[in-house]
């Protein structure tokens, strides 16, 4: 029986040095602290550029596969379309449209006509040429009857506004007018009305019509040329050559590439998972870390601990927001799939602007930036990119931290403690309860919602902080508005495009899922898009101004904050230049010193 | 025995037609649908053209014709597009994914075999003995450890620290071919392999410690010992023999259990295998490809307990099935 | 076996050959002394024991609430105050670790509870009506066996619109039942046939009695070793479920869930105190139930040489 007091002894010690060994591994990341920590993209493009090397990138989710701009869908596949496509127009820094594939172009005076000249002698990857043929194609694609039913999410956003849509995509005529094509290297884009985005409308990426002409519409998703390495065909400065799918995809440079050959020979994107991408930064199998997630704001000290890394750090397109749920939709309404404003009911306490800002003061988001994000976020007070020129931080009311003023708001609007049990009441008296509600998948915001709940709760509100729901469910419920919801969780990532934010705000919206009705803010976002004046930036940019006052006073959302990207790469890289919206900007100018 | 294959093989179809009618109700349970998960990630895109994409999938429909619809369609080996991927044909993402799940499995299970039945048997040999100890206390140890958690400080301590085997993926480039890719994809399953065997390794070598013990301890075996047989005629002719047919049919029902691993060992390494995608479609309601996993595991495990019974006949002639 | 017979004792064939020395306690008793022999399951129940009144008197080991979130104390690591540090909510590690071990074991104790009662219900109706019921149940069985473990539950956890402590209890039970019902039944069928049973059928005996006064104690060996293997299992179920977030969901802390959030190489590498604690604790409280459980296989099975 002694020998089982041994093999007693003999596992716990086993058991113990093996979660030592584990542990007490190499602190290297804290040694390498000390040398200099690089921010800003500057010193490492010392040198000439060189010709030749293979950089590996990291994403943490897979693409979905399907290669071909009209029909792919998230940010992973935009990692690879984004070297092998290109469309007419790109934005710089500023946002402004510049040339791209279209070398220069004429608007006409009601902004109905766009007339673009194209770039000659630019060569798909198979070698034939690009003409203004593959601009109608590409267009006159997303226009045609089958499109969505196949798959195709981007009519709505490029399509629609030009002449002649409804009938061709209904399929009542085969006559496409929307884009023309003058000339091999001009091509016209026709409106139904005067269209204050017009630039941003022309900026889709170019399929080739030689390879899908004949493809008709359904079969386009499944066709080799959209799925398969080797065959899928663009203009861009890389080919995409080979795949290990799910794990790898290999880009080679496209030698033939119409601005200049690129210098890198290939760029491998490798599949791995979050918890390990650092790991592999600082052993180098990696080089660089980007879109769509970047570094998580918890690991940017270990990041920047590491001494051959370079980070870029810029403010994120998008935000996150604790929604009110202002009003509600009735059964009848969800059930058709009405968007009623005139039927919709209002959520009791909800609906009182004095309590949304109240809920405002109570939380501290400096705070949740500071520490909840280390510091690599923002606070916003209104829902537009803070890159565009249509954001105006002086409009918006701040809703700094203030808990006493929070309380005040409250016994104003008649919410007081009237039973001492340490929450408010109801004005009538009765048991005030708001629940909040939100999604998985996104760490630091499940993070937030129990200190919001706190937040609140310090101010005398009873919070019910409901189980978090994955994505697909929550979705559901929170369109779906004839619930009981009061308060939501989400964020948005917008386009850079245009920061029109009435697909978001407006009171008909689908995604105001605050139901939020201001009269005012309708009026605005409507004059904000009115012809002729909205031709002028500056008018629209005051229009938004005080939309942005309307908006941060009656509050169907609290911003919560805006995330910081952070990218982090090997400084052996040189000639990363990151566009606000993405990184993956003129990569035929990357180079590798060694 | 062929009849009885046979007769067995007629009652998997009612069964598989059962499971496909619970998973699909299961499925079609779930709140929300696979396009509802998409609609958020873009505010761009208008949501009234992810309406028109369920009216045109049938996602509108009632229950039944739904399960019709697939159904009918599933009988004629056609599995239809995934929701998620695009539109993508959910055979074409099982066939790969099932692939690398099969090799991961296979790896895993002959180090299982590798390690534990030598182990095993030596142990039973020299029972008290320091291997004996050591290898009970990691049979103990290995089925305490949540497989995860192993995983996770494996990739800590192997790959990130030492370097010593990759951690993500099955191959280090799309290139490599013949041999290399062999060993590369051995290379690859390494940290995975042992992380999915880990808890059956530990239950087969205890198995197999008692077994032979059991079979060293009978009648038969002490008598051949009387008779005068060398102890390794002993142990090879008589005593594997016997103490490998229970192993042989734990095996065959093991298949489930080695499934069941492979959900969470391929989370921890983003190894692209079955697990993996049956969890991502789980989550994103991605029906078709749920479907048709549940069905090729429900006939795989069915072959499983078929061929566990057939070996057991074989090797233990006292059973028999009509 | 003659001998046996007149000791009125219920015997199957498994146990027959008693040592003398035994011939007039209980099955109960022999188990019990055999058990006491094996130090190694004694030393487990007290480790065991001792976790228990670990976790049930939290409150007076920390004054920290497990739940309370602090913005302004994020991944802290340990103070005085948070003598384990905080996590990624800025709640006490310490606190967690302490009610997650209350909920670990709750789960694992009632999802076995439960798994038993269903599986010991269903078991004994197939083995002892046999006919229809049995092959009703069977079939039942054999459909469930059909889908890997793991992969059935997710399927219906995803239906799940919110998952309690009781809804995570049940849906394991209600995937987990066919093993067992699958033991008892061939012990039942072994048992059918028996003298004993034969004779309290034909002196009347009511089902319900011959269940409980004949079968029930001759399979109990077989359930209580399956029922600490299955608490012991289920303990890291929920903890692997927790991983790939189908667990007790948050702000419920588990260990399951404070072992999971150190899937990152941040928290493995520079917070040590966050997830060693929590899994020592799996790894512990499993191994001294496995210990345990092998030292009752042993007790009831004496011919058995595991240890």
């Amino acid at each position: 029986m002694l020998k089982k007091k041994w093999l007693l002894f003999f596992v716990l010690m086993l058991s113990v040095g093996f979660v030592l060994a584990a542990c007490n591994e190499d602190d290297s990341s804290k040694e390498k602290e000390n040398k200099t920590q690089a921010e800003g993209g500057d010193d490492g493009a010392s040198g000439e550029p060189q010709k030749g090397g293979t950089i590996t990138g990291a994403m943490d989710t897979a693409p979905a596969g399907v290669f071909n701009p009209i029909f792919y869908e998230e940010s992973y596949e935009a990692n690879i379309l984004d070297f092998t496509h290109e469309s007419l127009v790109s934005q710089n820094k500023e946002l402004e449209f510049e040339p791209h594939l279209a070398k220069e172009w004429e608007i006409n005076e009601d902004q109905t006509e766009i007339t673009l000249k194209l770039e000659e002698g630019v060569k798909w990857h198979d070698g034939e040429e690009f003409t203004a043929d593959d601009v109608v194609f590409t267009y006159k694609a997303m226009s045609t009857p089958g499109y969505i039913e196949a798959g195709g999410i981007r009519s709505s956003e490029y399509a629609e506004r030009l002449l002649g849509y409804e009938e061709f995509s209904k399929g009542e005529t085969d006559e496409f007018e929307g884009v023309v094509a003058e000339d091999d290297y001009t091509v016209t884009f026709k409106f139904t009305e005067p269209n204050v985005t017009i630039l941003k409308d022309v900026g889709f990426s170019i399929i080739p019509e030689h390879i899908f002409g004949e493809v008709p519409i359904d079969e386009m998703p499944e066709h080799p040329a959209t799925l398969n390495p080797g065959e899928v065909i663009g203009t861009g400065p890389f080919k995409f050559t080979e795949m290990l799918e799910r794990e790898q995809y290999v880009l080679e440079k496209h030698a033939d590439y119409w601005k200049q050959e690129p210098y890198l020979d290939k760029i491998v994107w490798r599949v791995v998972d979050q918890s390990v991408m650092l790991g592999l930064l600082e052993s180098e199998e990696i080089d660089f870390i980007a879109d769509p997630s970047g570094v998580p704001a918890p690991d940017y000290e270990t990041a920047s601990g590491i001494g051959h890394v370079e980070i870029i750090e810029q403010p994120d397109f998008g935000y996150q927001l604790m929604g009110f749920k202002i009003n509600h939709r009735k059964d009848a309404d969800v059930e058709a799939g009405k968007i009623e404003p005139d039927n919709w009911v209002p959520n009791e306490d909800m609906s009182e602007q004095k309590v949304r800002q109240a809920m405002a003061y109570a939380i501290d988001r400096e705070a949740l930036v500071d520490n909840l994000l280390y510091g690599h976020g923002s606070v916003i007070n209104a829902p537009i990119a803070q890159q565009f020129w249509a954001y105006d931080e002086g409009a918006a009311t701040k809703y700094e931290f203030d808990p006493e003023k929070a309380k005040a708001l409250l016994d104003e609007a008649g919410y007081k403690d009237t039973n001492d049990d340490g929450f408010r009441e109801t004005p009538d008296g009765k048991e005030w309860v708001v629940n909040l509600n939100y999604p998985t998948g996104n760490k630091l915001r499940e993070d937030s919602a129990p200190i919001l709940e706190k937040f609140l709760e310090d101010v005398g509100i009873n919070i019910d902080l409901r189980q978090p729901k994955e994505m697909t469910a929550y979705q559901e419920e929170l369109e779906k508005d004839n619930s009981d919801w009061d308060l939501y969780l989400l964020g948005w990532s917008l386009g850079s495009g245009d920061p029109d934010p009435v697909g978001l705000w407006n009171a008909t919206a689908p995604y105001n899922y605050s139901r939020w009705n201001n009269e005012e803010s309708e009026k605005l976002l409507k004059e904000a898009v009115k012809t002729p004046e909205a031709f002028e930036q500056e008018y629209r940019a005051k229009k938004y101004s005080e939309w942005q006052s309307v908006f941060s006073e009656d509050l169907p959302a609290l911003l919560l904050y805006a995330q910081n990207k952070i990218y982090a790469h090997n400084k052996r890289l040189n000639g990363i230049n990151p566009m606000p919206y993405s990184y993956n900007n003129e990569p035929e100018n990357w180079w590798v010193s060694e | 025995m062929y009849k009885y294959i046979i007769r067995r093989i007629l009652v998997f179809i009612p069964m598989l037609f059962a499971l496909t009618i619970i998973v699909f109700g299961l499925a079609q349970l779930a709140p929300g649908d696979a396009l509802s998960g998409k609609s958020l990630a873009d505010p761009n895109v208008d949501p009234e053209i992810y309406e028109q994409q369920r009216e045109a999938l049938g996602l509108n429909d009632p229950i039944y014709v739904q399960y019709w619809n697939w159904i009918s369609s599933a009988a004629q080996g056609d599995f239809g597009n995934s929701l998620i991927f695009n539109g993508r044909s959910v055979m074409e993402l099982i066939e790969a994914r099932f692939a690398n799940t099969l090799y991961l499995g296979l790896f895993s299970l002959a180090i299982t075999i590798i390690v534990a039945i030598p182990i095993g048997i030596y142990s039973a040999r020299k029972p008290y003995s320091m291997l004996d100890y050591g290898a009970t206390g990691f049979g103990f140890l290995g089925l305490a450890i949540p497989n995860f958690f192993f995983g996770l400080i494996a990739i800590y301590v192997f790959s990130i620290n030492l370097g010593w085997f990759p951690s993500q993926g099955t191959l280090s480039s799309p290139g490599v071919s013949g041999f290399d890719a062999f060993t590369d994809r051995i290379h690859h399953m390494v940290l995975p392999g042992i992380t999915l065997g880990l808890a059956g390794t530990a239950t087969y070598m205890r198995y197999m410690r008692s077994e032979v013990l059991d079979v060293l301890g009978s009648d038969y075996i002490r008598t051949a010992k009387a008779k005068g047989m060398s102890e390794r005629n002993v142990l090879y002719k008589h005593t594997l023999r016997n103490a490998l047919i229970p192993i042989i049919t734990l095996m065959g029902f093991e298949i489930g259990v080695l499934l069941s691993g492979a959900v969470i060992t391929e989370q921890v390494f983003q190894y692209p295998g079955l697990g993996t995608l049956f969890l991502s479609s789980v989550m994103n309601r991605d029906f078709p490809v749920v479907m048709a996993i549940a069905l090729i595991l429900g006939i795989l495990i069915l072959i499983g307990n078929l061929i566990a019974d057939i070996l057991y006949s074989i090797v233990d002639p006292r059973i028999r099935y009509d | 076996m003659h001998t046996n017979l007149e000791s009125s004792l219920p015997t199957g064939p498994e146990n027959a050959p008693i040592d003398q020395q035994y011939q007039h306690k209980t099955p109960f008793q022999l188990a019990y002394q055999r058990f006491l022999k094996n130090k190694l399951a004694v030393v487990s129940v007290f480790v065991l024991l001792a976790i228990v009144i670990v976790c049930i008197s939290a409150p007076l080991l920390t004054s920290q609430d497990p739940i309370e979130t602090d913005v302004f104390n994020i991944e802290k690591s340990p103070t005085d105050e948070h003598i384990l540090g905080t996590n990624g909510q800025g709640q006490d590690n310490f606190a967690r670790l302490l009610y997650g071990g209350r909920i670990s074991l709750i789960v694992g104790f009632s999802a076995m509870f439960f798994t038993l009662v269903i599986g010991v219900l269903l078991g004994s109706i197939a083995g002892y009506y046999g006919g229809k019921v049995d092959s009703i149940i069977m079939r039942g069985a054999d459909i469930m066996l059909m889908l890997p473990f793991l992969v059935l539950v997710l399927t219906i956890m995803a239906v799940i619109d919110k998952v309690t402590i009781g809804l995570f209890v049940t849906i394991i039970a209600l995937t987990s039942w066919p093993n067992l019902t699958r033991i008892i039944r061939a012990t039942y069928l072994s048992l059918r046939e028996q003298e004993f049973v034969l004779g309290a059928r034909a002196i009347g005996a009511s089902d319900v009695r011959i269940i409980f006064k004949h079968f029930i104690p001759n399979a109990i060996g077989p359930i209580i070793v399956n029922a600490t293997l299955m608490m012991a299992t289920y303990i890291i179920v929920e903890s692997g479920l927790s991983f790939i977030g189908f667990g007790i969901p948050q702000p419920t802390p588990t260990w399951g869930n404070m072992i999971s959030e150190a899937q990152n190489i941040r928290i493995l590498r520079d917070h040590p105190e966050a997830w060693i604690p929590p899994g020592l604790a799996i790894l512990i409280t499993v191994l001294s139930i496995n210990f345990i459980g092998d030292g009752l296989r042993d007790a009831f099975n004496p011919k058995s040489n595991r240890r």
